[in-house]
């Protein structure tokens, strides 16, 4: 399933996430899910929240000026158990796509953990994981 | 020399280098019937200011080699500064100019107490940069022996300043002070170095500053004036005083203006420097602003010299800074961003001095369209600018993109450079 992830471009500096969470907080929208990767100098928080909730999200940030971005990205709901992750790594992999980057959130009340995938060709990424 | 025989002798030289330069330059030509002058109303020193400036954007519409008064022919050596864009200032020498400038090194060098018998490691980078090969034929002049390690590899650098027992080294004062911090470092004694004397020039430094290195280092440390537009190292030097910048002003010869009305100042005030190359034929400069702030001081030294002296240089009267002992200007960085799409036209320039280097920072930001969740795409995109900002300045800056709107937008009285380090 495709869904939208809002990034975020953070400066590397004390405090800027917790800015982003409070904003986000005191508009009563929740994180789902995130992550955050950085260089010496700057970080790209890459956020999901509810579908409702994603435009109001990202015009809130977008207001309060930073610089953010909406994209495509794959959601994955990956079986718990052994191998389930390899297979389906396989097939995006013997499909010549690459994956820019991923991050997962395992859930132990649900069989299921959720992989978020950015792949460089999201269409047929999504097309091989509906079909898994 | 007593003065009148100075003023005498700068009078002379005067007129033959303003006829050379009318007379074989079509841009001083012009320049010059502009200005409604002509070089047969100059007869002493003091017409000087009846003559038009020449200032370095002069040098960058004459780029590469419409400022020469001779056939290229005659030209022996060209040497350049950074520009904008790429372009850099261009200056050629005859091998009258090269001797001059070889002799006016040799001048500071025999200030300093340096001799035939003194050995000199020159760390100042050698090439189109000036002050390698122009420490390089000072040394040569006054017999000593040259050790030319140029810029860099500063390990090497104190091996053989120490086997070879130089009893000089010439660089920027910034590059001695890490060179000292090396020794230390690497637990050398410098009671086995030979060290007396350092040649310290190409950027600003302090009081402060020479107090360490004299110390660290066991050396007197002098300071080394000059700028490529009008030779290169040189131009002035201090003497065993260390009581101001001793100008041969029989070559170069120094005025102070008032920056903004341009007329000359009273002697001892303070106004921006201007010189007029009294001996050099390749490419005269006339009454060329270096932009640089200072007085000059006309009472005769106790060192015996009557040559003027130079006080420190007090600031710029444009925006200039020296990073590393490099000529930066903030319009180079705005030039640069405005190649790039991805980038906003503006910027902050932050400088600091850091373990004795300069730091160089610069602050750009993204336009919004080209925010990514790539974070490759925006390392790539950095690294892009940090590569051409060092291609066209010659010194790597270290870019920080910043989010949207950190950077102050107003545009007339913007302040675009911030120097946090300290000079007094």
């Amino acid at each position: 399933m495709l869904i939208r992830q809002i990034s975020v471009f953070l400066e590397n500096e004390k405090g800027k996430f917790a800015e982003i969470a409070r904003l986000l907080g005191n508009n009563g929208i929740n994180m789902k899910a995130f992550t955050v990767s950085e260089t010496q100098d700057f970080g790209i928080a890459r956020i999901i929240v509810e579908r409702d909730q994603i435009e109001r999200a990202f015009n809130l940030i977008k207001a309060n000026s930073y610089a953010v971005t909406m994209t495509h990205v794959v959601y994955l709901e990956c079986a718990h158990k052994p191998g389930a992750m390899a297979e389906a790594m396989e097939k995006l992999s013997a499909a010549g796509i690459s994956v820019e980057y991923m991050y997962a959130f395992a859930d132990s009340s649900s069989e299921f953990s959720r992989v978020i995938i950015r792949p460089d060709n999201t269409e047929l990424a999504n097309q091989i994981i509906a079909e898994l | 020399m007593s003065r009148d025989q100075m003023r005498e002798l700068q009078s002379e030289k005067l007129r033959k280098i303003v006829a050379h330069a009318y007379n074989n330059s079509p841009f001083y030509k012009k320049r010059f019937d502009e200005h409604g002058v002509h070089p047969d109303d100059i007869k002493s020193i003091d017409d000087i200011v009846k003559l038009p400036f020449t200032v370095k954007q002069d040098l960058r519409d004459n780029y590469p080699f419409g400022m020469m008064c001779v056939p290229m022919t005659d030209i022996l050596r060209l040497h350049a500064s950074s520009g904008t864009t790429g372009k850099p200032i261009v200056v050629g020498y005859t091998a009258k100019d090269l001797d001059n400038w070889a002799d006016a090194v040799a001048r500071c060098l025999s200030a300093y107490g340096l001799g035939s018998n003194d050995m000199v490691q020159i760390a100042y980078g050698y090439g189109l940069f000036t002050g390698g090969l122009g420490a390089h034929d000072g040394v040569t002049k006054i017999g000593g022996t040259v050790i030319p390690t140029s810029s860099g590899n500063t390990q090497k650098q104190l091996q053989l300043m120490q086997d070879f027992g130089a009893t000089a080294v010439a660089c920027t004062p910034s590059y001695a002070l890490y060179m000292a911090e090396e020794i230390r470092k690497q637990g050398l004694d410098i009671k086995n170095f030979k060290l007396k004397v350092g040649i310290f020039g190409a950027e600003p430094w302090t009081e402060a500053m020479r107090k360490e290195l004299e110390d660290k280092l066991q050396i007197r440390a002098f300071d080394i004036y000059g700028l490529t537009e009008i030779s290169g190292p040189g131009v002035g030097g201090e003497c065993e005083c260390q009581n101001g910048t001793h100008l041969w002003e029989d070559l170069y010869y120094p005025e102070i203006i008032d920056p903004v009305t341009l007329q000359p100042v009273e002697p001892g005030q303070k106004g921006e420097l201007v010189f007029t190359t009294l001996d050099k034929w390749g490419m005269p400069m006339i009454r060329y602003r270096t932009r640089d702030l200072t007085y000059l001081n006309y009472d005769k030294c106790e060192c015996g010299r009557t040559a003027v002296r130079m006080g420190k240089i007090l600031g710029r009267s444009d925006d200039m800074m020296i990073i590393r002992g490099v000529n930066v200007f903030p319009s180079q960085v705005e030039s640069i961003l405005l190649e790039f799409p991805e980038y906003e036209p503006y910027f902050l320039i932050e400088v600091d001095r850091v373990n004795n280097t300069d730091t160089f920072d610069i602050q750009v930001e993204v336009k919004p369209e080209f925010y990514t969740d790539r974070i490759n795409e925006l390392v790539r995109l950095r690294q892009r600018l940090t590569a051409r900002i060092q291609s066209v300045i010659g010194i790597q800056p270290n870019i920080k993109i910043v989010q949207p709107g950190t950077i102050e937008r107003s545009t007339g009285k913007a302040k675009r450079a911030i120097d946090h380090r300290k000079f007094e």
